[in-house]
């Protein structure tokens, strides 16, 4: 089982199961190509900039609630202002939260072994300096709204039916679909992780 | 100039965020914090209006200000706008 972060010399640690880094990574990776930008930098700055100052359709407000979420519109009741800004700031924004992802699949992925051989039962520490602490925070936070959405967790009384349809389940007197009980437990294993380390970066 | 004279472009415009049932209340106040450097007590005050009022005003100030509070609020994962002060 995880432990809590703890805030020791500008670094947070933990101790986590084998098992729980596998299945964080799973859903960092799963998360990281959801929200990517289609069109990929080319690694030119200049190209990359030139591509990104327009030329092509405005980007129009994604179909997939989940990543309409993530990207949301940025005014509530003017739609024109809205496509400009998304025109404008969509590439971007997507780029910093693959960003934010990589480099927490990458701190993550330090923790474990590297001869691969290992129990899920095993304990490791994570640990992160200040930055990855940030992106991991952050990351984590993009998870949670994916699940959240496909949950339909829109209100806090979805969320409070959510849990209490969820613990009756687990209790065997619930009738919550298999796969929403796995993603609240997903989301309840990363809420109480976030929890933790947002904790510690408060001090 | 009188008050009611101010061209429109002086005007100030609002970041306001936007409550949801996913976000941590600590995650918020972080946020808050981290991006505004408000101090802790701004930042917890301002986490609990989004949360009890369902929407706050965050930061104030000019149009390109705002646009850039809201991009950055938007990588964090919360829900921002961006509107003229009204």
């Amino acid at each position: 089982m995880a432990t809590m972060f703890r805030a020791r010399h500008g670094r947070f640690t933990a101790t986590w199961d084998t098992g729980e880094v596998a299945v964080v990574l799973h859903l960092l990776r799963l998360t990281h190509d959801f929200v990517a930008p289609e069109r990929e930098d080319t690694g030119d700055p200049f190209l990359d900039l030139v591509a990104g100052l327009g030329g092509t359709a405005d980007p129009e407000e994604p179909s997939d609630p989940a990543l309409r979420r993530l990207l949301p519109p940025a005014h509530r009741t003017d739609a024109e202002q809205a496509t400009e800004f998304r025109r404008l700031t969509e590439h971007t924004l997507r780029s910093r939260k693959a960003a934010n992802l990589a480099t927490t699949i990458t701190a993550l992925s330090e923790a474990l072994p590297e001869d691969g051989d290992h129990e899920p039962t095993d304990p490791v520490t994570v640990a992160l300096d200040a930055d990855q602490a940030r992106a991991m925070t952050m990351a984590l936070t993009d998870i949670r709204l994916i699940l959240g959405e496909r949950l339909a967790m829109r209100t806090e009384e979805d969320s409070e039916r959510l849990h209490e349809e969820f613990a009756a389940t687990v209790r065997g007197e619930g009738e919550m679909e298999p796969s929403a009980v796995q993603q609240m437990a997903y989301y309840d294993f990363l809420t109480w992780v976030q929890e933790s380390l947002t904790e510690a970066m408060l001090g | 100039m009188a008050v009611l004279d101010r061209p429109e472009a002086d005007l100030p415009w609002v970041t306001i965020v936007w409550n949801d049932p996913v976000n941590l209340m600590s995650y918020v106040s972080w946020v808050f914090q981290s991006h505004f450097g408000y101090p802790r007590e701004k930042a917890q005050q301002l986490m609990l209006q989004v949360h009890e009022e369902g929407r706050a005003v965050v930061s104030t100030g000019t149009r390109e200000k705002m646009e850039a509070d809201t991009e950055a609020m938007h990588g964090y994962g919360l829900w921002a706008t961006f509107q003229k002060d009204d």
